[in-house]
């Protein structure tokens, strides 16, 4: 446990970003917020050599929507952005909401949704409702531009699919098809501002009373962020009876691998990701019908 | 009392300002000349001897200019039970063994705090691990590991009390119920971690500022494990970021600053991490109780038996006192005409527990009040008819213990009801919800003199100036209650000044007077706040005589100080200014300041305290019984506080009581494997947030209590109490799981209802 020393550079382009990358390999750490990754140094978890922080890559800062590509957000878009972006209410509200649950004001202030991701840890509170919409990573690296799904990008907790060079430059959301409903829910021991022990993202696309498509996501249960697939494809095609539900939410209980740690044990993790399954296949079916 | 100008008013804190802009000077932002930081090598294992420590290596990275052991030290045990020597089991570094993850074993200062962080790695320890125990039961079983050499076994204490015939009690029953209940170690979690700073003058004499709340005993205690003498050390108590209990002992820190600042020549400062804080900080205690209560079928007690074991950790740090403090609260509330109380304290491998806001009071009337839940459920009595049924009142005595000399308690528990509409509520609650009652006495300071000293147990001293101003000097110590508001009120009302005319000075053992046992047990108010009048009306003395003569008053007349003025009682004017009163007196006196000590010792009031406060809070709870969430909807409170000072001040302390309820019903725990604590952040030590907060009402039932400051006593503790016990049966109430082994969390209720398995 040595002092903590490191060099930081502050580069004005995508391209710098990578060659200063590139240049000192690993002990290397991209820095958007902070808010995790300073915490992390001072704790000795992580000792960085060198720092890039993202904050005058102007571009980085933009969120941007349209209806033929989709929701746009960069890298150094803070999650209190994100949670006050008009565009972001009307169209993803479940994404609003999620930025807008994370943490508390000062988090969210420095704190951001790209950031968030890339510390791949699997009780991040906004991912679960990420990959349910079927998000994707725009990444800049030594070989360009490159697209990855948000459901490669975790490996293991803390870990993400990222080579080294690379970088996450900003996150995008798939406008989701008409009479489409999502919900995400979370429990932790302590009321509003908490950790969660277990958290669970679903998506359902309605057709009349036929569910069309289903996504179900599971935060806090893995080493990773996961959807439930098996879970999902009992629901494709079928009508959402209470009953679909019920066996849908077993199977997907079945598919996570939880732990017990100090938030909850393996069994009361088990046991949650059925009811909160049930609960969000509900609830997003209810905010499908809103459309 | 309509006729206080001040007292009983909303006045501000008068620290509100600074500590709210941050210009409130702590402990840590003190930077003294040439100052050194220091950082403590801490003992990774639970239990074990020290075979060798080999510092060479960390002496030598440049920038580390002081490195102790236990070897460099006078090796003197400490603890604050001075009065029995025998209980004073701790030395300031680790001599020859440790015995918890977290014992301090070695003392670093250095240029900076990284550098003294760095040498710490290069201490290289031998260790040769002995076995170790964690909780009482293996730590009492035969032929467990015994932690001090100088206790046969690990049960360092036992206390007794016991009054009427427990087995007449129990045969003369028509109902009894016999539980053990579990109770959990929790933080004080003081924003303010703890920091000190020694400086050591040209003859070796030490100045200590340091974030406490017993100036007097860290400067006793300190001066005697260095080998000084107690004048030789100073204690300075800056602004302090809470205490809860948590602060009210020596502590290692201060003796490496102090020990360190005398060998370097140069000021040394230690500012605990909130790491170090969770890992290894005082916490409340564990306990096991065993309870067997006797009623007649209509609700009335007749005995009372209670066992319990205190998991002290391992040290006896306040764990006597706690000890005896169960068994009293254990008589608290009701009126037991048989009663047994015998206590045993018990050494584990784990971080010392200490005291802690209630200090004995949450866990023994955690037991108790669910005892009188269930019981209530089972004769079918109301659970607050036959609380009043058995309520204590105004001029009860526990033999030998206690006399209550003023109790509001039937009083709460009738408002509380009408507050929250308790019958009609309780019936007709829809499914899921629940509604339960908690309810609590408390003291007003301690009697019982463990440290020994041999000066009064709060003192005052205040001397008036000619421009109408005072300056009152007293070593109480606010350490975020608002004492410092409070001792000026009760000085301003009883002088007949404004706030803005009092200057004081609080916590300097150099500067204010001996002495003051200093902030713990809800003391403060009542006792240096009586020793606060007594010193002002001795300046009244002195200032109505001398008004009296100069207008030739009727030596019948009495006297008053009203709105700056000392005059005839009515007759304002027939005397003359406050200053120009000071002027004259001290001109009579050819020149002697008018100056006046005054002092206050509880006499005559038995072992415990001078005066209880008692309450009654009910909780309303809506339960999630899939996943096993409670959530508080409402809080609803009654308490006797005696004379209500400032209401603001009780509203706050209300507030907090409820914060710190919530956290120890329901969410926080230390999360433990073998002695080592796992959540060591508020990540995942889970105190409740401003958040979580839920609304509340509540009420002061106005008693006046004849020992204490204007008829005043406790208004800061005892409300730590009730609130778990409340939440308890509210979760009864809304789920028919009765929680008897805290804290209530979502997976223990799901137990319960048959939903998850063991």
């Amino acid at each position: 446990m040595s002092k903590i020393q490191f060099e930081y550079f502050a580069p004005e382009t995508i391209e710098e970003t990578v060659a200063l990358l590139q240049a000192h390999g690993e002990g290397c750490h991209v820095m958007a917020g902070g808010t995790d990754l300073l915490v992390k140094i001072q704790h000795r978890v992580t000792h960085p050599k060198v720092l890039v922080g993202l904050g005058k890559i102007k571009e980085l800062k933009r969120i941007s929507f349209s209806l033929k590509s989709g929701l746009t957000i960069g890298a150094m878009a803070s999650l209190a952005d994100v949670a006050a972006h008009p565009k972001i209410k009307k169209h993803f509200p479940s994404v609003a909401h999620a930025a807008a649950s994370t943490a508390n004001v000062q988090v969210r202030n420095k704190g951001t949704v790209v950031g968030n991701i890339c510390n791949a840890s699997p009780s991040a509170d906004n991912i679960p409702t990420l990959l349910v919409l079927g998000s994707r990573v725009n990444i800049a690296g030594p070989d360009g531009e490159t697209r990855m799904p948000l459901a490669d990008f975790f490996l293991g907790p803390g870990i993400s699919a990222l080579k080294p060079g690379q970088f996450v430059t900003s996150l995008n959301v798939p406008v989701p098809e008409t009479h489409t409903g999502t919900a995400y829910l979370s429990l932790s021991q302590r009321g509003q501002l908490d950790c969660s022990a277990v958290g669970v993202a679903a998506m359902v696309v309605m057709d009349k009373n036929k569910c069309k498509d289903a996504r179900i996501a599971v935060g806090a249960c893995a080493p990773i962020p996961m959807r439930t697939t098996a879970a999902e494809k009992m629901l494709i095609g079928k009508p959402l009876t209470h009953k679909a539900i019920e066996a849908a939410a077993v199977r997907a209980s079945k598919e996570t691998k939880p732990i017990t740690d100090v938030r909850a044990s393996a069994a009361y993790r088990w046991k949650m990701v059925a009811v909160l399954t049930i609960r969000a296949l509900i609830e997003a079916q209810k905010n499908a019908r809103k459309q | 009392m309509e006729d206080n100008t001040i007292i009983g008013k909303d006045i501000p804190r008068t620290d509100g300002r600074v500590k709210a802009t941050g210009e409130a000077i702590y402990t840590d932002d003190i930077k003294l000349p040439g100052m050194l930081h220091g950082k403590l090598l801490r003992s990774p294992v639970a239990h074990a001897r020290i075979v060798n420590i080999d510092v060479r290596k960390a002496r030598a990275l440049p920038g580390v200019k002081c490195i102790i052991t236990g070897a460099d030290t006078p090796k003197i045990k400490f603890g604050n039970w001075r009065l029995f020597p025998a209980t004073q089991d701790e030395f300031p570094l680790a001599v020859d063994r440790v015995r918890f993850i977290g014992d301090e074993v070695a003392a670093v200062a250095a240029i900076d705090r990284e550098t003294a962080r760095e040498a710490l790695e290069l201490i290289k320890v031998e260790y040769e691990e002995l076995p170790a125990v964690f909780d009482v039961d293996s730590a009492t079983a035969k032929g467990a590991p015994v932690l001090h050499e100088n206790s046969p076994s690990n049960i360092s204490i036992d206390r007794k009390i016991q009054y009427g015939d427990i087995e007449k009690g129990f045969a003369e029953s028509d109902y009894m119920h016999e539980d053990v209940f579990t109770v959990h170690a929790v933080s004080h979690a003081y924003l303010e971690p703890c920091s000190s700073v020694a400086q050591a003058d040209i003859d070796g004499r030490i100045t200590l500022w340091t974030s406490t709340q017993t100036p007097y005993i860290v400067q006793c205690l300190l001066a005697a494990t260095l080998g000084l003498r107690e004048n030789d050390v100073r204690v300075i108590k800056p602004y302090v970021g809470g205490g809860f209990g948590g602060k009210m002992e020596l502590r290692p820190w201060e003796f490496c600053a102090a020990f360190m600042a005398r060998k370097t020549g140069r000021p040394v400062k230690f500012t605990l991490t909130r790491e170090e804080e969770l890992a290894c900080g005082r916490r409340r205690h564990a306990m096991k109780l065993h309870s067997k209560v006797g009623f007649k079928k209509d609700g009335t007690l007749v005995a009372k038996d209670l066992k319990i074991l205190l998991d002290g950790g391992a040290y006896n740090s306040m764990g006597p006192t706690a000890t005896f403090l169960c068994g009293n609260f254990g008589a608290m509330l009701y009126r037991y005409p048989n009663y047994r109380f015998f206590g045993q304290h018990v050494y584990t491998n784990k971080p010392p527990a200490g005291a802690m806001r209630g200090f004995g009071a949450p866990q023994s009337l955690f037991a108790a009040e669910t005892q009188m839940n269930i019981a209530a459920k089972e004769l079918g009595i109301d659970p607050i008819d036959i609380r009043i049924k058995n309520a204590m009142v105004t001029g009860d005595e526990i033999p030998d213990v206690a006399t209550i000399s003023s109790c509001g308690f039937i009083e709460s528990l009738e408002e509380v009801a009408k507050m929250c509409d308790w019958k009609k509520k309780r019936k007709n609650l829809k499914n899921g919800k629940g509604l339960g009652v908690g309810c609590y006495s408390f003291i007003s300071g301690g009697v019982f003199n463990w440290f020994n000293t041999q000066y009064p147990f709060s003192s005052a001293e205040i001397r008036a100036f000619a421009d109408g101003t005072v300056h009152l000097l007293t070593m109480a110590s606010d350490i975020g209650q608002g004492s410092d508001t409070a001792l000026k009120q009760i000085l301003a009302e009883e002088l007949g000044l404004k706030m803005a005319d009092i200057r004081l000075t609080a916590a300097d053992t150099a500067m204010t007077p001996q002495a003051d046992l200093g902030t713990w047990g809800s003391r403060v108010t009542l006792m240096a706040g009586n020793a606060v009048i007594d010193a002002a009306r001795k300046i009244k003395e002195q200032l109505f005589g001398a008004v009296s003569a100069k207008f030739n008053l009727n030596v019948i007349f009495d006297m008053e100080c009203r709105d700056g003025r000392v005059h005839a009682a009515g007759k304002p004017d027939r005397g003359m200014s406050f200053g120009d009163a000071v002027a004259f007196v001290q001109k009579t006196n050819r020149g002697e300041p008018l100056v006046a000590r005054g002092s206050y010792t509880p006499r005559g009031k038995g072992l415990v305290s001078p005066a209880f406060s008692f309450g009654a809070q009910v909780a309303e709870v809506d339960v999630d019984k899939e996943t096993g969430n409670v959530k508080v909807n409402k809080m609803w409170t009654a308490h006797d506080c005696g004379t209500v000072l400032n209401h603001m001040a009780v509203e706050g302390q209300l507030e907090g009581s409820i914060q710190m309820g919530l956290g120890y019903a329901l969410s926080e725990q230390f999360v433990m494997d073998n002695g080592r604590t796992l959540n060591t952040t508020f990540l995942d030590y889970k105190m409740p947030h401003a958040m979580d907060m839920p609304p509340g009402e509540s009420a002061c039932i106005e008693t006046y209590e004849p020992e204490g400051p204007m008829g005043a006593k406790e208004a800061g503790e005892g409300l730590a109490s009730p609130t778990a016990p409340a939440i308890a049966e509210a979760v009864f109430h809304a789920t028919g799981y009765r929680c008897k082994d805290l804290p209530i969390t979502p997976e223990k209720i799901l137990k319960g209802l048959g939903k998850l398995e063991d």
